[in-house]
């Protein structure tokens, strides 16, 4: 390389290194970026900037429990939750965030407001048996009612996420992970999703995707 | 992407191809775990699946999209080296309908470590990253004995700067690229420099696979210095407008390894391109609608640049469009790409005349044109199941005007079929790529399977089907070729690391 071209390639990343911002950047290595940045610049791209995400491919963070989104976001960079999304898309993004970045996160998307998607499509059949499930159970097949851990809208409480508007593919992927893989251990779904049939779970996540009031 | 190059090479800059292409060769044979992949990935953390469209590299997601627009500077900044590496085999339909077929079918029907790609590619700062690639061509000459000589040179450039504006209420991302080749800064795979991807190797036998096939491109090639500004808004409407000139001078690492022989040199800095694009995503599914354009005033390869008679003028102006539904397992994309290309000859091109003669052996051909149109249309529906099995069909026409200009097979002064140079013009043909009609119409299909095994190695074939090729279903070249004669079977094995 000549001479020139080096000094240019220097000035270049001079006036980058000068114009850039702390509260713009999309570093994910640097522990003085906070969280809430992280979520806008990086997290955003996927999940939405307001936490309601276009593609029913990733989930919604909107209005999700902190407690659980914290234990998620730790459990990819321990890679304890090894889901294939998870460890494709999670485990390297959140491989060098802090314990304040990860709150961080958190805390921005647990204070936005989840949408409901376009019910347009919504099969009113599969709406009812979702529902009988959430609020029921399924008692023949020994499954306990969603409701009585996850609050009676769908709310979440703590470290039980909140599912209602979530995406019902992502829900269904979630409850298939827990029923045949060892993808995320450590929590009562394993034992709890057992038993459901596929049109279990199809029910229950078109009914929590679209959760009418 | 990849250039063919026809010069010397220094040797270290070969030596140096070699150990790349080693390096690819031997890592595709060591075990690596899952994250173990190229630069970006490695800066991100992620698989493949996360910026390519079921994997299918170099095709972008959304998330893809981003990344790029964003400067590449997603994530921690790491070691920013990768290696890629193509090994291919090529199968002509008809290699007997040819004077020599040695020369015209090289390496038909044997197996061939083609190509191999060094890239600097990752974040340098907050604001700027780059995407670097540097390429090896295996096949690049031949010396007096026939043996090849490989070559390494520059190819594709992005280096840019980006920010990104955004909160609930809006999103704007913005920068510019100092880049080397029109469209290689676009974050769509319909753009020119990104539809074409699997590395097209040198040897003849490759001159009908797909990636030699037409594809919509700009006139003015790649390896200038262009500099660009761009700027995406609510993820929906995407502009950049820049110009090129020729990369000398400060640019010249960007033309790196080419000699001025066969380098394009632009007249000046006036040298426009520009793009909109119109971009949506709903649900598992996003399109765009875009244009764009150039205007490049570029001098007759190996030309004399002083003298303004040697400098010509291509007007690109295309139209493209991209839609893909991304839900795992399933991964569709359709693609429409239409470029059309106003090339002004230079004052001595059109000077040169046409050295044939109507089929009476007594009327010279009419003169040339003095500008030629091009229409390319490039439509591509392709299928991905869990990120490894895939097929595409895709389908190729061109148009044009005819010009004598472009003959390279006619009639001489006895009205006999003649692929010498009856006039002593210098216009020099081989049979098999000889046009008798002048005519670009080149006219077919594409079928494409394959299969990643894991995520950074790709084995394909394509079958490459003419059936119009130089102005001709039959007889093209004017000695009995037929375009169904170059039909082509190509199988690649593509790994990168």
């Amino acid at each position: 390389m000549k001479r020139s071209q080096l000094l240019m390639a220097v000035t270049v990343c001079i006036i980058g290194a000068g114009c850039s911002s702390i509260e713009r950047s999309r570093n994910l290595s640097d522990p003085a970026i906070r969280g809430a940045v992280l979520a806008e610049q990086v997290c955003s791209i996927c999940h939405g900037v307001d936490g309601n995400p276009v593609s029913p491919a990733f989930p919604r963070l909107a209005g999700q429990q902190a407690i659980y989104l914290t234990s998620q976001l730790k459990n990819f960079r321990a890679h304890t939750r090894s889901d294939p999304a998870g460890f494709e898309y999670m485990w390297g993004l959140s491989h060098h965030l802090t314990d304040d970045q990860i709150a961080g996160i958190a805390d921005y998307y647990s204070k936005q407001t989840a949408r409901r998607p376009n019910m347009a499509f919504a099969d009113a059949r599969l709406l009812a048996d979702g529902k009988e499930i959430f609020e029921k159970g399924v008692p023949e097949q020994d499954v306990i009612a969603c409701v009585s851990c996850h609050g009676p809208t769908a709310q979440g409480i703590q470290a039980f996420p909140r599912l209602a508007y979530q995406s019902a593919n992502y829900i269904v992927r979630q409850l298939n992970i827990f029923q045949h893989t060892q993808g995320r251990p450590g929590t009562p779904m394993e034992f709890i999703s057992h038993p459901l049939t596929g049109a279990n779970k199809d029910a229950v996540a078109a009914y929590l995707q679209a959760f009418p009031e | 992407m990849l250039r063919m190059i026809q010069l010397a090479a220094p040797r270290w800059a070969n030596r140096l191809g070699s150990i790349c292409t080693a390096i690819v060769v031997l890592s595709a044979l060591v075990p690596m775990d899952a994250m173990a992949v190229p630069a970006f990935a490695r800066q991100t953390g992620q698989n493949c699946v996360a910026c390519h469209a079921g994997g299918q590299f170099p095709e972008l997601t959304p998330y893809g999209r981003m990344f790029k627009m964003t400067g590449y500077t997603i994530g921690a900044r790491t070691i920013p080296l990768s290696v890629m590496a193509v090994a291919s085999y090529a199968s002509v339909a008809n290699t007997s309908k040819s004077d020599d077929p040695s020369a015209d079918f090289q390496k038909n029907g044997s197996p061939i470590l083609a190509t191999g790609s060094l890239f600097i590619a990752g974040k340098a700062t907050e604001n700027i990253g780059a995407f670097v690639q540097a390429s090896y061509d295996n096949y690049a000459t031949q010396d007096a004995g026939g043996t090849f000589q490989g070559h390494f040179a520059a190819d594709n450039m992005d280096v840019r700067y980006a920010d990104r504006i955004v909160d609930v209420n809006r999103d704007f991302v913005f920068g510019a690229s100092l880049n080397n080749s029109p469209s290689v800064s676009d974050p769509w795979n319909t753009a020119a420099a990104w539809m074409q991807y699997v590395p097209v190797p040198s040897p003849t036998s490759y001159q009908f696979v797909d990636g030699a096939a037409p594809y919509p491109g700009y006139g003015s090639g790649g390896n200038i210095a262009g500099i660009t500004a761009y700027g995406f808004w609510n993820r929906t409407l995407y502009a950049e407008l820049g110009t090129y000139r020729t990369a000398n001078g400060i640019f010249s690492f960007m033309s790196f390894n080419i000699d001025a022989a066969s380098r394009t040199m632009l007249s000046g800095s006036n040298n426009p391109y520009w793009r909109l694009a119109v971009s949506h995503e709903w649900g598992a599914q996003n399109i765009m609608v875009g244009t764009s354009g150039m205007i490049a005033h570029v001098y007759d390869v190996g030309s004399d640049i002083s003298n303004p008679n040697n400098l010509g003028r291509f007007r690109n102006t295309g139209i493209d469009s991209q839609y893909q539904y991304l839900l795992d397992p399933h991964t569709i994309t359709a693609q429409f790409a239409y470029m059309r290309q106003v090339q002004s000859y230079s004052a001595n091109t059109i000077a040169g005349g046409s050295p044939y003669y109507l089929a009476d052996g007594v009327t010279p051909v009419v003169p040339v044109n003095s500008s030629d149109t091009l229409n390319v249309l490039r439509a591509k529906l392709s299928y991905i199941y869990q990120a490894e099995y895939g097929g595409s069909l895709s389908f190729f026409n061109s148009t044009g005007t005819a010009n004598t200009l472009n003959q390279t097979s006619g009639y001489d002064s006895n009205g006999q079929i003649t692929s010498t140079d009856p006039l002593g013009t210098g216009i020099t043909s081989t049979r098999v790529n000889g046009s008798l009609s002048g005519n670009p119409a080149t006219r077919g299909f594409t079928y494409e399977a394959f299969w990643m095994p894991v995520q950074y190695i790709r084995v394909g074939a394509q079958y490459t089907t003419y059936s119009k090729y130089n102005g001709a279903t039959d007889n093209y070249d004017g000695f009995g070729r037929n375009a169904r004669d170059n039909n082509t079977l190509f199988i690649y094995v593509w790994a990168v690391r």
